[in-house]
């Protein structure tokens, strides 16, 4: 992405820097100043009529009568709201195939598995989801590792916010017993363990074998930062005597992520769909000590352990279904509870899901929590700051403040009205989409005849298949096209 | 008294005594009727079951009662004529064509589906049974709370005539692969075989062929106009298929020399109106369209623009909007009025497409619909601007009694009134 | 100790066919009744004479019993001794169908309903179509059938829907069963006619208000079965003059159906307990009603459902269901109140003959 980008003409006034010779193309990229009606910054309170300026891809500055450098591009548009993008805290779409056919696979990584044309992707950035935690699906015990990325790029490496954000563990797996899952879960764990002893003693009996395996895998152990041994840190109940005598590259490379994971170097995605997998997930994560750098993501009836996920500390995803709906077994009525008010009840901290495939529903999500009495700014956080901060990415996304991406949406109108529309999205100080020129947008949203369709007949020269006659062109109601 | 809707009251025991029709006194920042009038902190007045004044005069004490509920705005209770009832014993499949069953005899007053759409502010459906038969029978329409009997809650019995077109009659039936075991070698397996058997229907009733069959007098009544049918068809070629067929009606000699020339049709589940809507406008047929994808394409795999209730709208044909009886969070009749919106109805022709005009489909439009004085009590109170996924149903007035409390069931949320 | 040696010993004797006489330390006659240390005369099947101070006939057995002598139990509804043969899915409708002539009256399998103090069942046709014919009352002892037919069956719940044959719908199965009283002939003339009862099969509450339609616009009388929160609607039923039988219970069952059952009760409803045999145990019968009196059911009226009342509900209530002079000798001696479970039937006497025995627990 080395040009600047179309425009909608009288949309978007450009000042480009055509006058600077020293390669034009570079000087637009990444530097921008967007002048809007009005900029929900999610960080303090809004601001009408301002200017957000974008240098070099980073926010420089965001407040009214803010100016941008004089070769930068302007955006002058006062009829719309800038928003920074919804945050989508975890997603296992987007992928080749969302699950592996291994249990315990924590070396495998979603960046081989992201399809960066996935339709998904696009239907992310003409929604305004400007980041997407990528996480494989449920179907294993301990998942590969995830990434964060936007929802533009043509490879992975353009995509990518972050790389290794988390490991996805799972604790109720669909279709399997939740003790057998556990079982797997712990038997990892163990496994590890063991892998790790048998390190130590080989090496204290001088035998080679892991050296070799290295080498067998296309590892060079005898590389410098692979040469180090270094002793077991974390907070995990057990612990691996004398591992500081094995050099760290000679730990089995299907083994090593795990172990980063247990010495509190990666997060987890620990994934729970009933109140019992969470008690469940919770010492599993306690247990091998990475409690502290899990995120739970949870559904079902899983929230009626809101106390014991308060306790611990750990922060949730929610899951798509909002209204949990039981039955009470005395009346035969249903009851329902309303899953964030539980959370902020139990002040522990959540962010929000889309609820299907492709309606990328964060606004949804939102303006449903506002609707069950959660307060506007705490549920517009759910999905904007509370992912980006669970993501650790608080630093780089989540508001519209001087330091962080320079990443903008341009709504139509509020950001959780049901009218409201995505009219221009800004990745990295880049003006990436453009409603006007979406194609898509005007086949699914605007009813226009796909040009490959079949051709249709509007009844001007039809003839009626019943009477062989052709039909009365008054009767067509006067309306034509 | 103010009535701040007491936690759990609804909830408490199923074996309360029916609750009477209070009279309330309902303030409201937005009174939405309706009828083009719209009120700031109005009133709405209930007695009796009716409301007796709607009255921007908020200082009309002597008119005021001692329940006072406190919102943020009103509107009539939604009108849903799409209901579909999921019971497979609601449709007589031993015969494709069987225009003379009442889907009220399958229903089930005690059903949870009822109190979901009450819930979601839906107070008046028309139930129908499911699209298993070509011409499937009488649907009813009912209110969605009330005593627990169809019959007492039945607000027009018999009212529509309701069958299909396309692939769902015909779903799942075959030939018969050397011995015929049961009726599913009879039945149509094509949509050929689908509108056979409806102008096999409506030509024998003109004709006079089927004199001794029970369903003659209802097909009588529907050829002649007394009798709404509603016929579901999501494609565009099934679409097309129901106007022809009714065009055929009109014309043909044999239905005209039988006084049987006159049937009014509506097309449920019209996804595809949008493809060819002038052909809707000329025949002057209304729509109910389907609720709106999540992803992509609707059943029959048929393509739902998000405008089609706005390109209908344009060209004069009446649209009403449907759940399809759905309460989930993101299909429920509300939201679908905002989707509407989304695709460029304005809020009023939002309001009269899940209100006055399904009310009108049904010919019950002088009992439900819209504010006004006279008519049912059957109102929504909302927490904030209605069809925005950020307001909420938080109460439910059905013929003036309280059926349901928003507030009471959610933990966490906070209410202010 | 007296009484159990009284009773083993009289076990042999009671195959004599003279008189006997039975003196216990209470005798439930029925309606309520309770005779302290009186006599029951059974003699040629029938009970003779009931009485604290009935004289005792030269040459007859004496049976000291140390415990309550009831009338025998009544089970409403099952398929004892016709297993297999109480549904024919050839057609919706087969109301001359006759579960009585597929009863076999000697099966095995009524020894457990007489060791459980049962000594009457009504076997019913299976709900299949609309009907499936027409109940019978059937002794379980000594190959006798005291009522065919005793009700036609007329099926209001989904049970009788089929997937591939007609009806598939409760409307058309309404319309059918419409069709079948049009021009009523046989069984379906007799209970047009109101001279047959009918039994109801219903499940929820709704498919009560239609069997109710129904009756009243049909004029017909008879018990609904299979509905466990009939009593929700008891007003209806009340008003419809309609018996319910209530479906066998088990220890689950939940609160709000035994709140429903009383009720039923409460509006004078006349009851039975149905038995679902060879799916239930015999002993099912008894805890379906103790069920309801820890829940908070009258005694006397669960005592009522399972006796006299049942008796009525199947027509037989001049033969069966009291201790009475002139009605059949089917007696249970009991080892103690017969709504504690832990009472058991010591001997049963059905037409006044011993067909169970069992020795006490205590």
């Amino acid at each position: 992405m080395t040009t600047t980008m179309t425009r909608a003409t009288g949309a978007v006034t450009l000042t480009t820097a055509c006058l600077c010779l020293a390669s034009a193309a570079d000087a637009g990229e990444g530097r921008i100043a967007i002048h809007v009606g009005r900029i929900v910054t999610m960080a303090g309170a809004d601001i009408e009529d301002g200017t957000i300026v974008i240098e070099n891809g980073r926010i420089t500055s965001v407040a009214k009568g803010a100016k941008g450098s004089w070769d930068a591009e302007v955006i002058e548009r006062p009829d719309l709201v800038a928003f920074p993008g919804w945050v989508e805290a975890h997603s296992s779409r987007g992928m080749d195939r969302p699950n592996e056919n291994i249990e315990v696979a924590p070396f495998l990584d979603v960046r081989d598995s992201i399809d960066p044309i996935s339709f998904y992707f696009e239907d992310c950035l003409r929604q305004g989801v400007l980041a997407i935690n990528v996480q494989q699906g449920n179907l294993a015990a301990i998942g590969g590792q995830g990434r964060v990325v936007k929802p533009y790029g043509l490879t992975i490496e353009d995509m990518t916010i972050k790389p290794a954000s988390g490991l996805k563990v799972v604790a109720s797996r669909p279709g399997r017993s939740r003790a057998l899952q556990v079982q797997s879960l712990r038997r990892a764990f163990n496994e590890l363990r063991i892998h790790l002893e048998k390190l130590v003693q080989d090496k204290k009996d001088g035998k080679d074998t892991a050296r070799r395996e290295a080498l067998f895998q296309g590892r060079d152990p005898d590389k410098e930062e692979n040469k180090k041994g270094r002793a077991m840190e974390g907070a995990a109940t057990w612990k691996v005597k004398d591992l500081e005598s094995v050099p760290r590259g000679q730990v089995d490379e299907k083994q090593e992520p795990l172990l980063r994971l247990v010495e509190g170097k990666l997060m987890a995605f620990l994934s729970c769909d009933g109140a019992i997998s969470v008690v469940q997930a919770l010492d599993v994560a306690r247990e091998n000590g990475f409690l502290a750098n899990t995120v739970l993501v949870i559904d079902g009836d899983a929230w009626k352990a809101a106390d014991r996920i308060a306790e611990a500390g750990v922060p949730v995803v929610l899951g798509p279904t909002l209204l949990y709906v039981e039955r009470d077994p005395i009346t035969g009525k249903e009851i329902e509870t309303f899953v964030p008010g539980v959370f902020r009840e139990k002040k522990v901290r959540f962010a929000l899901q889309s609820i299907n495939p492709s309606a990328q529903s964060l606004w949804f999500q939102a303006a449903t929590c506002v609707g069950y009495g959660i307060p506007r700014e705490e549920a517009l956080a759910a999905a904007t700051k509370v992912p980006a901060e669970i993501l650790r990415l608080g630093d780089r996304l989540g508001s519209l403040e001087a330091g962080k991406d320079g990443n903008v949406l341009l709504l139509s109108g509020d950001p959780l009205a049901v009218t409201t529309t995505v009219q221009f999205v800004v990745l990295d100080g880049n003006l990436v989409y453009d409603r006007s020129k979406d194609v898509r947008v005007q086949q699914i949203i605007e009813g226009v005849e796909q040009p490959n369709a079949a051709p249709t007949n509007t009844g001007d020269d039809e003839v009626d298949p019943h009477s062989g006659e052709k039909k009365d062109k008054a009767g067509t109601g006067g309306k034509k096209d | 008294m103010i009535a701040f809707l007491t936690p759990f009251l609804a909830l408490a025991a199923i074996q309360t005594q029916e609750p009477e029709a209070r009279a309330w006194t309902i303030q409201a920042e937005r009174v939405y009727t309706g009828t083009g009038r719209n009120m700031e902190k109005a009133l709405v007045l209930v007695r009796g079951g009716q409301v007796s004044a709607v009255t921007a005069n908020a200082d009309e004490e002597k008119e005021r009662t001692e329940d006072v509920l406190r919102v943020y705005a009103v509107t009539a209770g939604l009108v849903d004529a799409g209901v579909r009832v999921t019971n497979w014993t609601s449709v007589e499949q031993s015969n494709e064509v069987t225009p003379n069953l009442r889907v009220a005899d399958a229903l089930d007053p005690f059903a949870l589906e009822w109190d979901r759409l009450l819930r979601t502010g839906v107070t008046t459906v028309l139930a129908s049974p499911l699209d298993r038969n070509v011409i499937g029978g009488l649907s009813v329409v009912l209110k969605t709370a009330g005593p627990e009997s169809i019959a007492a809650r039945t607000v027009k019995a018999d009212a529509v005539l309701r069958g299909s077109m396309g692939g769902d009659p015909s779903a799942g039936n075959h030939p018969a692969f050397g011995r015929p075991t049961d009726f599913y070698s009879r039945r149509p397996t094509t949509r050929m075989g689908v509108e056979w058997e409806w102008r096999k229907a409506f030509f024998d009733t003109a004709l006079g062929h089927n004199e001794s069959d029970p369903g003659r007098a209802t097909l009588v009544a529907a050829l002649q106009g007394k009798l709404p049918i509603f016929i579901q068809a999501w494609t565009t070629q099934d679409i097309r298929t129901a106007v022809f067929l009714r065009e055929e009606v009109q014309t043909r000699p044999e239905f005209a020399a039988a006084g049987m020339n006159t049937p009014r049709f509506v097309i449920d589940a019209a996804a595809e109106a949008w493809k060819e809507p002038q052909l809707l406008a000329r025949s002057r047929t209304a729509v109910i369209l389907p609720p709106f994808p999540a992803a992509g394409r609707t059943r029959e795999n048929a393509f739902m623009a998000w405008n089609v209730a706005k390109v209908l709208k344009d060209l004069g044909v009446p649209v009403a909007l449907s759940s399809h009886g759905s309460a989930d969070m993101e299909q429920r009749l509300s939201v679908q009025a905002g989707y509407a919106m989304a695709g460029g109805l304005t809020f009023e022709e939002a309001l009269a497409a899940v209100t006055s005009i399904p009310a009108m489909l049904l010919g019950v439009q002088d009992r439900v619909g819209t504010i006004e004085v006279g008519k049912d009590a059957d109102l929504v109170l909302w927490s904030g601007e209605p069809f925005q996924p950020g307001a909420r149903v938080v109460g439910t007035i059905v013929d003036g009694v309280l059926r349901y409390e928003g507030w009471t069931a959610v933990q966490g949320a906070t209410a202010e009134r | 100790m007296l009484s159990i040696l009284l009773a083993l010993a009289a076990a042999p004797a009671l195959q004599n066919d003279g008189p006997l006489a039975i003196r216990a330390k209470a005798v439930w006659t029925g309606g309520g009744k309770v005779l302290e240390n009186a006599v029951v005369i059974v003699d040629n099947g029938r009970i003779q004479a009931v009485g604290a101070d009935v004289a005792i006939p030269d040459g007859a057995e004496l049976i000291e019993h140390d415990g309550v002598l009831t009338a025998g139990l009544i089970a409403l509804h099952g398929a004892t001794g016709a297993v297999g043969e109480t549904r024919d899915g050839t057609r919706p409708a087969l109301p001359e169908g006759r579960v009585g002539l597929a009863v076999d009256a000697r099966h095995l399998d009524f020894e457990a309903l007489r060791e459980a103090g049962i000594t009457c069942i009504l076997v019913t046709p299976d709900p299949a179509g609309i009907t499936g014919g027409t109940t019978a009352v059937v002794k379980t002892a000594g190959h006798t059938v005291l009522r065919d037919p005793a009700h036609l069956s007329l099926v209001f719940s989904a049970e009788g829907l089929s997937g591939n044959t007609t009806p598939t719908s409760t409307s058309g199965a309404l319309a059918l069963m419409q069709n079948l009283f049009a021009e009523p002939r046989g069984v379906v003339a007799e209970a047009r006619a109101g001279k047959l009862p009918c039994l109801f099969e219903v499940r929820e509450r709704e498919d009560v208000r239609r069997a109710i339609a129904f009756a009243k616009d049909k004029k017909l009388t008879g018990a609904l079965h299979g509905a466990a929160l009939a009593g929700e609607v008891a007003g209806d039923i009340k008003a419809a003059g309609l018996s319910v039988i209530v479906p066998a219970l088990s220890i689950g069952t939940p609160k709000r159906t035994l709140d429903a059952v009383i009720r039923l009760q409460k509006e004078e409803i006349p009851l039975g307990f149905g038995l679902d045999t060879p799916w239930n145990h015999a002993e099912a019968l008894r805890l379906s009603a103790v069920l309801c009196v820890r829940a908070g059911l009258d005694r006397q009226a669960a005592w009522e459902a399972l006796t006299a009342g049942a008796a009525r509900i199947a027509g037989v209530e001049a033969r069966v269901g009291r201790i009475e002079r002139g009605l059949d000798a089917d007696l249970v001696l009991w080892s103690g109140d017969p709504l504690d479970l832990g009472s058991v039937a010591q001997t049963v006497l059905v037409g006044g003959k011993s067909v169970a025995q069992k020795e006490s627990v205590r």
